[in-house]
Formats: structure tokens, C-alpha cells, sequence
């Protein structure tokens, strides 16, 4: 073994023991965390890390940063290979894969490592031009880490340069294999031939050297840099929730039961490690951000601060929690705190020192942030917690949510109406309850949970009263609850008070069960959500159909006779409501019914729509509160709407009507909300009983 | 300094009230009950002080059957140190009645303060707490939108119409609270978990033959509809005519 290698055996064997520390202590810190179970589920984990990990698939929805982004990543997976071969003949000189793989195996290798190098070397310069030159907004704010961004992007840059110096040098002393499979190392050869030997060989040995030496600082950096996402990001898909296994975007279930007096979060150790491993996950890209109503419209939050904030405080309380066994509190250059007597890291908390109420309850839930992020982060988790902290834990939230609360409790309502009023909207339609059918010795087919707006707010009962017609005129045997009906305790729930949200969903799943429930629709997509995807972590199971979807099947069975078509042609925006869209990608069935209730309607789309909607501002409890801060989002939103030059805008959710028919007043528009029920209940040809298409 | 607090249960008001069937009091089916909304504010006056001192005691108090404790559960989780229940089976309409078991209960102990919501949500007598006061000798200062305790003497805001008086007298006293003195809390859980190991005690109400009871209820007659009687300025000669001659209430 020749000298050198044995000083390179030896730097990397420093290299090594170095990063296996650093990992260590990451590791440490993140098991400060609460447990959490993210083993369960692997096809769907699986899946997720091909598709979100390595297909990409969520970077690429940005299509020019995001294909930069996707080749510098695959080209980074395919140089590993390249990486190990150089490291290994550091120190056994002779070792090289040509020896090992069949030739044409080992050509395409050769291919691969020369074509993907210089590949990188475009993305990455392109990716420092967009940073110097460009700015993007979306990489601006928050702390954001924009020098280590650059250092980082110039040191993939030069591993490049330097592997690219080294085969080019090599091949002018012996080369491997023909010109064709190694074309830009060719090239350079080219160049490099005309030099002295000695000056080719020194080259070598420098670029050789630099590459090696490249590989192992960028390592051990890491752990220390924003670009931890490097090695975390796979690993944190893989554990994700936000994309599956099991319901997306329910709640984490929480057992108010245990023996505890802290609910909910304010500091990193009550969030779960897989919250913790978010914040070493982040990319810092802004994606969230960009994506945020509530960012957009001027107030404090931002996904992006919440996730870094959690990161920043892990770093500044771990070291003192982990105490003795912080492996950097043995090193003579540890200058962190060592013990728990450091009081100035303990004395502050995630809450308030770094995450503010009014962040967090500017948050409308909609999940652009989670759907938008390519490292499968889960802000709203956070963002949740910490919710549920202020309302069990310090009773502290705006005071105009505490009426809703109050009134949750005695009316089962969020507002202030008397629960006798909840079936008013059925008087003289005909419509059985579910009691009234019992003693009637009858069945429903499907039991009809019009939800808290549909019963009260005088605009959606006539949705309500919409649906029922169809319901009706297409034969379907439905029955309502009537006064039995209440609140589930979703707004609560999403307000952070978990324990009226458990009192109110315990209620509904008695008063569900008792009848035999087994089928529900609904026009309401929170209900939609709440009852079909959060009612099983209390035991409550039904299959719950929302409204959009059960209207398109009876169109699509022929069970709904529609009057002539007015030979008018109308234009349609339809608004996604994100509990119907990203919460459970239901994005067809309302368009569908719009198509085809109105065979002449031209349904026009604005720039954010499906799975990219913006939100109208209602969800998360929003509704509740007053948007005391910045514009207002469904202002903003109506705007958009208003700009595709439809004639009218449908929705599919009694709140996003609400925000958007109050919105109308402040823009002057006279463009009309419609449901879509009401869309169709408008063209039903009454007195004509549709013939079923497999009858007829 | 030790307040006691006495509250009582009601039925929440944002409903549509039936009369029983014996015509004497409301149905009661479908009701929800909670603490009447003065006695809110005074359990939270008297949480803020305590708070503010640093030390003492709030006791709360109510009389009335099993259903009561509730109600002293909720203001134990909003941060009372302890409950009393004086049991019996329904609450009696006399407001003095109420008031000697109540006085009979806290004239045993030694209370720097005696506090009540200016009235029930429900009978709206206002009657108990100066009557208390006047059983157990005290001072009793009424309606009170702000209070302050400072070294054993009391200072006390209560609003009249158009202006406000300011009322100083010694402990240990009687007070009844207005609203705006303070908005009641919301427990948290935290709160909720802590007020169950909290002591509550329950006792046989002394209450003596009530001397009044209610005869009879009724509700409010129905209102008539309304009448349109037209759109804009076309419409104001013949809205003037009906109100002079039908209505009467134009000369
Ligand atoms: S859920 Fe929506 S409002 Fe809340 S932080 Fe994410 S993007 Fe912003
Ligand atoms: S949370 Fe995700 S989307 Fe947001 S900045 Fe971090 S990596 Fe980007």
C-alpha cells in the first residue's frame, strides 16, 4: 500500500467516525420526541418513497426549478455508485468496477457517471444563477439559510469540475473504454493531451484528490446545514403520513384519558419524532409558503417558519436535555451548554419565543402546505398541536371562538341558534326522521346529515332543501335526523379543543348507532370528512357519501329527469372546497354534475384550481374568528374566480358559499354562488319520473 | 382572603320555552342547563383576586339536587379551590328561602367575601344576596362593575343610568355582580382534569316553608305578522294614514 493510500485509508476512517457521530447525535435529539407508529402500512410507504422520493413527483410540480431540482437529485443517486468505486480506490488503488461488471454493463456505467456529471454541472449552475441573479420570492423570508444554500450548490459544482477533471485526465493516460461512452471526459481529453506529462499528472492528482476530499466534507457538513434534506428527505417519505398510509389529513387521535397535564404541544418534546425529523427534512424551498392563504393575504404564518422554528429549537434546547449523553458535550471544542443548569435554553419554548398565537391561528387548515411539500412534511400537524396546547392546556384562543364553544356545548351548534329550530328547513317537505320511520316499522336507504349550516344558515338551506328534491324526485329513500341531529365537534376539533370535539363525536356516534346507521350522504364536505375519516378513531364507521358524488351516480344511473336545456350557454367556475379536493381528492364529481345537469354549460377554470385550489377562507375554524390581519382570503379568492369571466360560480360546500357570497358584497359583483344541487334541482323536470338507465 | 361564591344552575335561554303541562314552572324536557351568566362573572371576579393576591380561597356554593354539581364541577375547573353542595330536591321559587340555607351555611364560616350574580338568568328576583347580606348582618353592595379589595376595605363601581357611582365599605361584605366586571374563563382541560380531585362537599339544605310560590305561568302572546304595506316614498302617505287611524299611534 502506498503511502498515500494509507493517509487517504486514514482520512477516511476520520471522515467516517466523524458523520457516524454527528448521526448519532441527530438521532439523540429526535428521540426527545413523543412515539408515533410509522411502520405500519409498507406497500403504501413503499410506494410513496418511489413515487414523492424518488419519481420526485412533488418537486416536479414546480417545472423549471423543479426539474433542476430532479436532475440534480437522480444524477446524485446515480454518481453514489460512481462515489463508491473512487473512495474504495483510495485506498486498494487497483480497484475498479471493470474488473468486476461484464464490459457492456460496466461501459454504460462509464456512460451514466460522464453524461449525468456534466448534466449536474448544468442544473446546479443554472440553480446558483437562479439564487444570485433571479431571487425568487418563494426562497426569500423566514431565516431562511440562503448563504448555506449557495455554499452547498457551489461544492455539488465542484465535485463536478473535479470529477470530470479526473476522467478526462485519465483517459489521456489510459483510457478504458471508446470515446463514445464517456463523451464529455473525452472532450476534455482533448484538451488536457496537450499538456506536459507532468503537469497532466499533477492535474490528476489534484482533481483526484479535491473530488475525494469534496465527497467527505460535503458528508460531514450535512448534519450541521439546511441541506440535512440530502440524506433525511427519503427516510422522512418513507414515514410520512401526509401522502397515506390510512386516511389523509385526519387528526392525530389523541387519548384524553392518559394521565397527563400537558395536552397538546408547546415545545418540541411534546411533538412527536416524526414532527422533529420534519424539521431536519426541510428544504427551506418556501413551496408551503407560496401555497399558504393565510401567507398570502399578509398574516403572520408561514408553514415554512413553523417547520424551521422546530427545527431551531430542537437545536437550542437538545444538547441540554440530552445531557451527558450529548456525544459533543465530550469534545474539548463543545461550547454548547452541557447540563440541564442551563436555564436560558429550558426558560423558553417553541410556543410564544418562537411560534406566535397569531400564526397559528391564522391557519384555515386547507393542506396546500402538506400537499405541496416534496419531503412529505406535515406543517398542520404542528401547527394542530400547538392549537390543541393553547385551548386544553392554557385555555388561551381568540375570545370570539368561546361563544362557538359554549354553544357547541348547550345548542350542539357553533351558533347561536336553539336546537328546536335544527329540522325548521323540512317543514311541509315531507321528510321523515329516522324516529318517525322507526315507529313506522320503516327503513331509509341512506340517512341524510345536513350538517349545522345546511340546518341553520338561511343561504345553504336552500342547498339543503335542493338536495332533498333530488333526493326525492330521483326516489331515493332518505330520512334525516332532525332535532337528534348535532354538532360532531369538528369545528372544535380543528379550533384545537379536542375534549368538546370528543364529547360531541361520542354523541353523534350513539345517536348513529342507535338507528342502525350504515349509510351517509351529505352537502357538507366538513361533515363529509369528519364523520367518514375521523368518526373510526372513535369507533364510529359508515360509509359517508358527499353530496357531489351521490348526485353524479343518480345522473349518471338516469334516475334524474331533466327539463329541456335553456339553449343559454352559461359559464361556470367551479371552487374547490379543500375538505372535498386535497382532503379526499374529489375533484371530478362536481364538475361532472355541472356537466352534466347543463348540456350547454362551458365550465372555465382559474389559474388555482383542483388539487393547487386556494382555500376560501372558512376552514381550520376561521369561520369563527375575525380576520383581523391582511386581506381577506376569500376576497382574494372571489377575485380569481371573478377573473375567468364566469356568469356564475358553483361550489360544493355551504362554507366556501358563505365566504364567497359575503365576498361578492365587498367586490360590487353580482356574479351568482350556486351549489351545484341547486344547479341541478334548477333543471329538474318536475312531474316526469326518470326511467333508470338499466330499466330502460 | 376567603370568597365564597354562590351560584346557581339554570336552563340555558337560547331556546324556545315550553310551559309544563301543570302550568307552574317550563317543561324541562330538551333543556340544557349551566351556570347562570352573572354568576359566570362573579366566580371570574373572584378568581382574578385570588390570582392577584397571590393566596386565598374561593368556595363556591349552590343549592339545589345532584344535578348542581355540575355546575360547581365547571366552576372548579375554572379554578375554584372547593365546592359546596346544600342538597334539596328542587330550588325553591322564594328568594328567601334560598337565602337562609345559603346564610345558614356561610355564617358558620369566616368569608372576607360573599359574592352572587346580580340575579338568576332564570327567576330574575335579584333578591338572595341582599337578603343573605341582611340575615347575616353584613354590608351588601348590589350590581357591582368593578371591585377592588385593598387592605380589608372594598371599593365597589355600580352603573346608573347615565353616570356611575363609586361605593367603599368595610370586609367582610356581600356583593352582587353586573356584568362587565370581567369575561368568564373557559376551563381548559387541564382545568377540567384538575377539578375532579377537587373537594366538593354535600350537605342538607335548612330551608325553611317557602312563603311565596308561582300560581301560574304564561308565555308572551304571539306577535301578529307585520304588514308590507308598499315600496320607497310611494309608500309613506298610506303607512302614515294606517298608523293615525288603525294603529292610533299617529295624532
Ligand atoms: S394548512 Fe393552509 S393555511 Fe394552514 S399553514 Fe398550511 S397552507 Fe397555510
Ligand atoms: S416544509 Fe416542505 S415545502 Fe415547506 S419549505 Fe420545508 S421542504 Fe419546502
Amino acid at each position: 500500500m502506498a503511502s498515500s493510500n494509507a493517509v487517504f485509508l486514514i482520512i477516511l476512517v476520520l471522515a467516517a467516525a466523524v458523520f457516524s457521530f454527528s448521526a448519532q447525535r441527530l438521532v439523540r435529539f429526535l428521540r426527545l420526541g413523543q412515539g408515533t407508529h410509522r411502520f405500519d402500512a409498507l406497500p403504501r410507504r413503499i410506494v410513496n418513497l418511489l413515487t414523492i422520493g424518488f419519481g420526485q413527483t412533488k418537486i416536479l410540480r414546480d417545472p423549471v426549478a423543479g426539474t433542476l431540482h430532479a436532475l440534480v437529485f437522480w444524477g446524485f443517486v446515480v454518481l453514489q455508485l460512481g462515489a463508491i468505486e473512487i473512495l474504495v480506490a483510495g485506498v486498494v488503488p487497483a480497484f475498479s468496477y471493470a474488473d468486476l461488471l461484464p464490459v457492456p454493463v460496466y461501459r454504460l456505467f462509464l456512460l451514466t457517471q460522464d453524461v449525468t456529471s456534466l448534466a449536474v454541472l448544468v442544473a446546479v449552475s443554472v440553480l446558483l444563477y437562479r439564487r444570485l441573479v433571479v431571487k425568487p420570492r418563494r426562497l426569500q423570508g423566514d431565516q431562511v439559510h440562503g448563504g448555506d444554500a449557495i455554499l452547498i450548490l457551489s461544492l455539488i459544482a465542484a465535485l463536478m469540475v473535479t470529477l470530470l477533471l479526473t476522467s478526462g485526465a485519465e483517459r489521456v493516460t489510459a483510457a478504458r473504454a471508446p470515446a463514445i461512452v464517456q463523451p464529455f471526459a473525452a472532450a476534455l481529453a482533448i484538451v488536457l493531451s496537450r499538456m506536459p506529462d507532468s503537469l497532466l499528472s499533477a492535474l490528476h492528482g489534484v482533481s483526484w484528490w479535491s473530488h475525494a476530499l469534496l465527497i467527505l466534507v460535503f458528508l460531514n457538513y450535512l448534519p450541521y446545514s439546511k441541506h440535512l434534506h440530502v440524506i433525511v428527505s427519503l427516510p422522512n417519505t418513507f414515514l410520512s403520513n401526509t401522502s397515506g398510509p390510512g386516511t389523509i389529513g385526519t387528526m392525530k387521535a389523541m387519548d384524553l384519558d392518559a394521565e397527563t397535564e400537558q395536552f397538546g404541544a408547546s415545545d418540541v418534546t411534546h411533538l412527536s419524532w416524526k414532527n422533529l425529523l420534519d424539521g431536519y427534512a426541510c428544504t427551506e424551498c418556501g413551496r408551503c409558503t407560496a401555497a399558504c392563504p393565510a401567507n398570502m393575504t399578509g398574516k403572520p404564518l408561514s408553514p415554512r417558519k413553523i417547520v424551521i422554528n422546530t427545527r431551531q429549537r430542537l437545536s437550542e434546547v437538545a444538547p441540554s436535555l440530552v445531557g451527558a449523553d450529548d456525544p459533543m458535550s465530550a469534545l474539548p471544542m463543545h461550547t454548547g451548554p452541557r447540563d440541564d443548569t442551563d436555564s436560558g435554553a429550558r426558560d423558553r419554548r417553541l410556543l410564544d419565543h418562537y411560534i406566535t398565537e397569531d400564526e397559528l391561528w391564522a391557519c384555515t387548515s386547507c393542506r396546500a402546505c402538506v400537499y405541496e411539500c416534496p419531503v412529505s412534511i406535515d406543517q398542520l400537524e404542528i401547527i394542530n398541536e400547538l392549537r390543541r396546547n393553547l385551548v386544553l392546556t392554557e385555555s388561551r384562543f381568540p375570545e370570539e371562538i368561546q361563544p362557538a364553544f359554549e354553544s357547541m356545548e348547550r345548542n350542539g351548534t357553533p351558533w347561536a341558534f336553539p336546537a328546536s329550530d335544527r329540522a325548521k328547513w323540512a317543514e311541509g317537505l315531507d321528510i321523515p326522521t329516522l324516529a318517525e320511520l322507526l315507529e313506522r316499522n320503516e327503513r331509509a336507504d341512506v340517512l341524510y346529515w345536513v350538517g349545522c349550516m345546511g340546518s341553520f344558515d338561511e343561504r345553504a338551506q336552500k342547498t339543503t332543501v335542493a338536495f332533498a328534491r333530488i333526493m326525492k324526485h330521483a326516489g331515493v329513500r332518505f330520512a334525516i335526523l332532525g332535532q337528534e341531529e348535532a354538532c360532531h365537534g369538528d369545528p372544535a376539533r380543528r379550533m384545537g379543543n379536542e375534549y368538546l370535539y370528543q364529547i360531541l363525536a361520542k354523541q353523534a356516534i350513539e345517536t348513529l348507532d342507535r338507528y342502525r346507521v350504515t349509510t351517509i350522504v351529505t352537502a357538507c364536505p366538513h361533515c363529509f370528512h369528519q364523520i367518514g375519516n375521523e368518526f373510526p378513531q372513535l369507533g364510529g364507521h359508515y360509509e359517508v357519501i358527499h353530496h357531489s358524488t351521490y348526485i353524479e351516480q343518480l345522473l349518471a344511473d338516469g334516475r334524474i329527469a331533466l327539463a329541456d336545456p335553456v339553449a343559454q350557454r352559461l359559464t361556470v367556475a367551479y371552487h374547490d372546497s379543500c375538505y372535498l379536493g386535497r382532503y379526499n381528492a374529489i375533484y371530478d364529481a362536481p364538475r361532472e354534475v355541472l356537466r352534466r345537469s347543463l348540456p350547454v354549460v362551458a365550465l372555465v377554470e382559474p389559474p388555482r384550481t383542483r388539487d393547487r385550489g386556494l382555500c376560501c377562507g372558512a376552514g381550520g375554524g376561521r369561520m369563527f374568528m375575525e380576520e383581523r390581519i391582511g386581506e381577506r382570503i376569500n376576497v382574494e379568492r372571489k377575485k380569481e374566480l371573478l377573473a375567468t369571466g364566469a356568469d356564475a360560480i358553483a361550489v360544493a360546500c355551504p362554507f366556501c358559499m358563505t365566504m364567497l357570497a359575503d365576498a361578492g358584497k365587498k367586490l360590487d359583483s353580482s356574479v351568482t354562488v350556486l351549489d351545484v344541487a341547486e344547479v341541478v334541482a334548477q333543471h329538474l323536470a318536475e312531474g316526469v319520473t326518470a326511467v333508470p338507465r338499466d330499466v330502460a | 382572603m376567603r370568597i365564597a361564591v354562590c351560584i346557581k344552575r339554570v336552563p340555558d335561554m337560547d331556546v324556545k320555552f315550553r310551559i309544563a303541562g301543570h302550568a307552574k314552572g317550563v317543561d324541562e324536557t330538551g333543556l340544557k342547563y349551566d351556570m347562570a351568566d352573572f354568576d359566570g362573572y362573579a366566580v371570574e371576579a373572584a378568581l382574578q383576586m385570588m390570582e392577584k393576591e397571590g393566596a386565598g380561597e374561593v368556595v363556591v356554593v349552590s343549592l339545589g339536587p345532584d344535578a348542581v354539581q355540575e355546575t360547581l364541577r365547571k366552576a372548579l375547573s375554572m379554578g375554584a379551590t372547593s365546592a359546596i353542595q346544600l342538597k334539596c330536591d328542587e330550588v325553591p321559587f322564594d328568594g328567601f328561602a334560598v337565602a337562609s340555607a345559603l346564610a345558614s351555611e356561610l355564617g358558620g364560616a369566616t368569608y372576607d367575601l360573599i359574592m352572587f350574580g346580580r340575579m338568576s338568568t332564570d327567576n330574575a328576583n335579584g333578591v338572595v344576596g341582599p337578603m343573605v347580606a341582611e340575615l347575616l348582618g353584613l354590608p351588601v353592595v348590589t350590581a357591582c362593575s368593578k371591585l377592588e379589595i385593598v387592605a380589608g376595605r372594598g371599593t365597589a363601581r355600580r352603573e346608573l343610568e347615565g353616570g356611575a357611582e363609586f361605593v367603599a365599605f368595610d370586609l367582610p361584605a356581600v356583593v352582587t355582580i353586573d356584568e362587565g366586571i370581567a369575561r368568564p374563563r373557559y376551563p381548559s382541560l387541564k382545568g377540567i382534569m384538575a377539578a375532579k380531585k377537587k373537594p366538593l362537599a354535600t350537605k342538607p339544605a335548612n330551608l325553611p316553608e317557602p312563603r311565596l310560590v308561582i300560581a301560574r305561568m304564561d308565555l308572551p302572546p304571539e306577535r301578529k305578522a307585520g304588514r308590507i304595506v308598499g315600496e320607497g316614498a310611494a309608500a309613506v302617505p298610506e303607512l302614515v294614514r294606517l298608523l293615525q287611524q288603525e294603529a292610533k299611534v299617529l295624532a
